[in-house]
């Protein structure tokens, strides 16, 4: 698992960006906001819950993510992307 | 610059969503809901429960249930129960299950996809979100009438079945159910109104000494000390008890009067505040009812009341409505709707108590609807309907 991974994707930064501002959102929503297509936006969904950066929760047919807040290293970025805002 | 300051101190606690923190002349009701739901606090999950408050319109349905809301989610608190209290109006949404559980959903996930599921479906999840969170939900379901017009037993059947499906689970969810018109009951199918039936409030209408008492606790709220004198609380609890003990329209007249005395930058609230108000508040077609109508429901209303008031007849046909509903559409510019939809509106406006219906009986060929507007005067319900519409309130 490198940094590398995770960063070099625009899309999967939107992603982690949209999620660890709004907490959690359904597939659909996600993939509207950052402007990619669903299967797109379910790879990287994949992608990021393997590095524990997101969960989600299954209600029936509807998934919803979640910024996993819990794991120390999406703390962190959590704290760089609301830094990078502040002082755009 | 005017020195006249506001009678207002607070105009909010005259407002229809404020609750009260002591509820006058319903202790009684209070109690016994309390008495209904004291499992939630003291055994949750054990047991579900099903209530149902009944009375006319402003004896204290809504508030009487919120306040109880309000007490007994913060009673779980205190004993770490998470008890959750939603109050959903069927009205507001269009008497669909769907929409009543979307939003009720919403509340634990603000974010929920808002479509692409079945009723069914959000039930189940609504069920799985409160065993994730181990949460209980009492659901108010207010102006049941238009979810049980709209949908009939089945909304009702499935919320207390689904309890049912899951022997082993806690019982999570319970109702309370709000219902003005005690004939829609007849519409349930028997046994989900046996069920209903079996726990009972009802709310009588307040007396004139009772809404005297209620509009001084809000005088003492809303407005600064000694602008309301008693004579004119008088007069508005008369006026209230003329519309059988409607405290909401009491309230909305005291609030009227305080805005009448401001305009007319008045020390105090004078009985001739209270008759300037009389005349622009309708106690059944209260303006807010108005604005949440859609606009093509406004529009049909709207041709109902120009139909009425070129006619001193009691009732108009649904064809004579519908004409005139196309002539208002021609007028401003919209596309009328089909006879299924104006149907649907005719039940959307009856259940709100605007307009009154039944079914033409022996004289008249065929069977057709009759469309009548017995609470309102045809010609001050135009002026607020152009009103708005013009205002673009659509």
């Amino acid at each position: 698992m490198s940094i590398e991974d995770v960063f070099s994707s625009k899309g999967r930064v939107k992603i982690l960006r949209i999620l660890s501002e709004i907490g959690e959102l359904n597939i659909s929503e996600i993939a509207r906001r950052a402007g990619l297509n669903y299967a797109t936006t379910n790879q990287h969904l994949q992608v990021l819950e393997s590095y524990k950066l997101v969960r989600h929760k299954t209600f029936g047919r509807i998934r919803i993510f979640r910024y996993n807040e819990e794991n120390p290293r999406a703390q962190m970025i959590s704290k760089l992307i609301e830094f990078w805002e502040e002082t755009k | 610059m005017s020195r006249y300051s506001s009678v207002f101190k607070d105009e909010s606690k005259l407002d229809i969503n404020y609750v009260p923190h002591t509820l006058l002349h319903r202790k009684l009701q209070l109690n016994l809901l309390n008495q209904f739901f004291r499992f939630a606090v003291e055994n949750p999950g054990g047991m579900t429960q099903r209530a149902l408050i009944m009375g006319n319109i402003g004896t204290g349905k809504t508030v009487l249930s919120q306040h109880f809301g309000l007490d007994i989610t913060k009673e779980a608190k205190q004993r770490n129960i998470n008890l959750n209290y939603i109050h959903i109006n069927c009205r507001e949404c269009k008497g669909s299950l769907f929409m009543i559980l979307q939003r009720t959903i919403m509340k634990f996930y603000p974010n929920f996809p808002r479509r692409g599921y079945s009723a069914e479906e959000l039930l189940q999840a609504l069920m799985q979100i409160l065993d994730d969170k181990d949460a209980y939900l009492i659901l108010t379901l207010d102006e049941l009438e238009t979810l049980v017009q709209n949908e009939g037993s089945d909304p009702l059947y499935n919320l207390s079945r689904i309890q049912e499906d899951r022997i082993n689970a806690p019982k999570r969810l319970s109702l309370i159910c709000i219902l003005r018109q005690p004939e829609h009951l007849e519409n349930l199918d028997p046994s989900t109104r046996s069920t209903l039936q079996r726990n009972i409030i009802r709310l009588d209408d307040y007396s004139e000494a009772q809404l005297e008492d209620i509009l001084a606790d809000r005088v003492s709220l809303a407005f600064r000390d000694g602008t309301v004198p008693t004579q004119t609380l008088t007069l508005i609890a008369e006026l209230g008890n003329c519309e059988r003990g409607n405290a909401r329209y009491s309230i909305e007249l005291l609030w009227r009067a305080g805005k009448y005395a401001d305009a007319s930058e008045l020390r105090d609230v004078s009985p001739e505040c209270v008759r300037n108000a009389v005349a622009s508040v309708y106690p059944v077609v209260r303006k807010d009812m108005i604005h949440e109508f859609s606009l093509h429901e406004k529009l049909f209303l709207l041709g109902v009341a120009r139909h009425f008031k070129q006619t001193d007849s009691v009732y108009i046909s649904m064809g004579e409505a519908e004409e005139s509903y196309a002539l208002v559409c021609e007028e401003y510019g919209e596309t009328g709707r089909g006879h299924t939809q104006l149907w649907k509106y005719v039940k959307t406006l009856s259940a709100a108590g605007v307009i009154e219906t039944t079914v033409s009986g022996v004289g008249q060929r065929g069977k057709t609807t009759l469309i009548g507007l017995p609470r309102v005067p045809a010609a001050d319900l135009e002026q607020e309907l152009v009103k708005i519409l013009m205002q673009g309130g659509r």
